[in-house]
């Protein structure tokens, strides 16, 4: 036992010293008063939580929630048939699975203005329908809901891909074959028996492109061109051009807050994350 | 240098392991590939260099009095709140010989009449970029709110130009914090909005390049780049109302250690063709009046870079904002952008 706590001690110090510590400083950041030119100063308030109330600050929260959901349920809808492929692929499920994480051999934001090439007016996809004759003038692909929200699909698409085939994976085939057997036809079949069984890993998915979406910045300033601000942005935002430090702190724990509420909304049932 | 003071530097040297230090923070961009190696070679003292995106960006690092770092490149505006908060060093001028190499405009200017903190290094404006073959030709920040232009105009993704760009269509002062007048520019920034492609900074460049883009609200850096990457296609206007000023200027930490390595520094930034090659990688416009003579015609008489006197006089540089004022356009710049 002893022993256990000794190999324990380096990984519960980090923990502690670069979670723990960022975010005690958050807390107490949240509660001071704005310096005039950045930074915090005395006197302590409350009054950066009780600003959260205002009606502008509710929309970008609704705004962002709306966008994060848009992009969680597509990411399940493509990753779930995706992650059936690969689960049921035989001996090339290893390089489909390293195709998955291929991207994240190149940075995000590399990837992020990639897309930006391929979508701008004089880029590939707008060139191409040209030259094909289908489009006169250059659609407007950039600078919309729709190009963050496939920004988002793409950049998050393997975290649910991934948990989906861990559990996909594991599921038992003589199931599925007793199901047939007792004359459920293929749609019962994916309904009753493998969706249920899979809830554990659609769940996991679902958080792991949920909280990182609802806090997303750069997306929504690349593709979107910074029309609308999402919390990401608004945080960002309150930490450079506004300078004012604490409210961006009071506004990322409410962000965290949110996220803390729905993995353990997530938890209720007793099954096992991940 | 008699024997005992070298002896002691020496000591000092050894006990420190390395040749002396200095640390640089710029903007990115901001000097020429040998500017750094040869203020090395020539003083023998090493450079650690970085780079920063934004005054923010820099003052957050710094302002805890202990970076680390010596010399720092702060725009105009935040000179004066970077007194008041005790982070700069006064100069000694002894130690500046070369500082009437600076433009005579430079010599007082508003933010630090006495260059007593800082030293102007690099200036530029805010204006239009346009494509030529656009048919006619803006001329007035106004011209910005015309529906020709819907979907392919963009504007800088900075709430003090964008508020600029409205006040001075409205006749006021780009640096007001009156309400009523902060209220009707955020108005006019609304019913823009349609009409905006993006709000892009220096990205922009590119594509006003490609021709995605007809107009621009661009720093003047910008629109030099962009026009010498595509001379025959774009133009530059300093709007008719009045325009933006800016300038970043050298200064000193108070909390360095190396004051007088870091006044050679400056001083070294000060010499005409310094500042000449600076300008010529990065397509600024130097403060430094007599590094124009250095400079090849093309650059020396660029009418982004250079305008002449009469209409640098429509501009107005950016002037630091209360806590309250900017409270307020914080506010109104989140409402534009929901």
């Amino acid at each position: 036992m002893r022993l256990r706590n000794a190999f324990l001690a380096p990984t519960a110090i980090l923990m502690a010293v670069t979670m723990l510590a960022p975010l005690a400083i958050i807390v107490v950041y949240s509660l001071l008063t704005r310096g005039a030119y950045g930074g915090v100063e005395l006197p302590w308030t409350l009054e950066n939580f009780t600003r959260l109330w205002d009606p502008v600050y509710g929309v970008i929260f609704v705004r962002s929630f709306w966008i994060a959901a848009v992009s969680t349920a597509l990411c399940l809808i493509l990753g779930f048939p995706l992650a059936m492929f690969i689960a049921r692929s035989g001996p090339r499920k290893n390089l489909y699975l390293s195709l998955v994480i291929l991207p994240f051999w190149t940075s995000f934001l590399i990837r992020t203005y990639a897309w930006m090439f391929l979508l701008r007016d004089t880029g590939i996809v707008n060139s191409a329908l040209q030259g094909l004759g289908i489009i006169r003038e250059p659609l407007a692909l950039l600078y919309n809901d729709g190009v963050v929200i496939l920004g988002l699909v793409y950049g998050f698409l393997p975290f649910m891909v991934l948990p989906l085939y861990a559990t996909l994976e594991r599921l038992d085939p003589s199931l599925l074959e007793a199901a047939a057997d007792l004359g459920a036809r293929p749609r019962d079949t994916l309904v009753r028996v493998t969706l249920p069984l899979c809830a554990p890993g659609i769940r996991a998915g679902a958080i792991l492109v949920f909280v990182p979406c609802l806090g997303t910045y750069l997306t929504s300033d690349l593709l979107g061109g910074s029309k609308t601000v999402l919390i990401g942005n608004l945080v960002q935002n309150q930490f450079t051009a506004s300078r004012d430090w604490p409210f961006g702190a009071a506004l990322s724990l409410a962000l965290m807050a949110i996220a803390m509420i729905l993995l353990f909304a997530a938890r209720r049932r007793g099954e096992e994350l991940l | 240098m008699n024997r005992r003071t070298f002896l002691i530097g020496a000591a000092a040297a050894v006990a420190c392991g390395r040749a002396a230090r200095l640390n640089v923070f710029n903007w990115s961009d901001y000097v020429s590939p040998d500017t750094i190696p040869n203020f090395e070679r020539e003083f023998g003292i090493r450079v650690r260099y970085g780079t920063y995106e934004s005054v923010p960006e820099m003052l957050a690092k710094v302002m805890s009095g202990n970076s680390g770092w010596d010399v720092i490149f702060p725009s105009a505006e935040y000179i004066q709140p970077m007194r008041d908060m005790g982070l700069l060093a006064r100069l000694r001028h002894d130690w500046l010989p070369n500082l009437s190499m600076l433009d005579r405009q430079f010599q007082k200017p508003p933010w630090d009449p006495g260059l007593d903190w800082s030293v102007p290094y690099m200036h530029g404006a805010t204006g239009i970029v346009y494509q030529k073959s656009l048919g006619w030709t803006p001329r007035a920040w106004s011209d910005l709110w015309d529906a020709r232009l819907a979907g392919k105009l963009t504007m800088l993704d900075d709430p003090p130009e964008v508020f600029a760009a409205c006040l001075k269509t409205l006749g006021y002062s780009l640096n007001s914090a009156d309400p009523g007048e902060l209220k009707a520019a955020q108005q006019r920034a609304i019913a823009q909005k349609p009409l905006v492609r993006a709000y892009l900074n220096a990205e922009v460049r590119d594509q006003l390049v490609a021709g995605d883009v007809s107009a621009a609200q661009a720093w003047a850096v910008t629109a030099a780049q962009a026009i010498a990457a595509a001379p025959e296609k774009l133009a530059f206007a300093f709007p008719s109302e009045g325009f933006p000023r800016y300038a970043d200027n050298v200064a000193i930490l108070r909390e360095s250690s190396r004051q007088e390595a870091a006044h050679h520094f400056i001083a070294y930034l000060l010499r005409p063709q310094v500042a000449a090659a600076i300008v010529e990688t990065t397509h600024t416009a130097a403060c430094n009046g007599a590094a124009q003579a250095f400079l090849p015609e093309a650059l020396r008489s660029d009418p982004v870079l250079y305008p002449p006197a009469d209409i640098l006089a429509r501009g107005e540089w950016f002037a630091p904002q209360s806590a309250a004022g900017q409270r307020l356009r914080d506010r109104l710049w989140t409402e534009i952008k929901t």
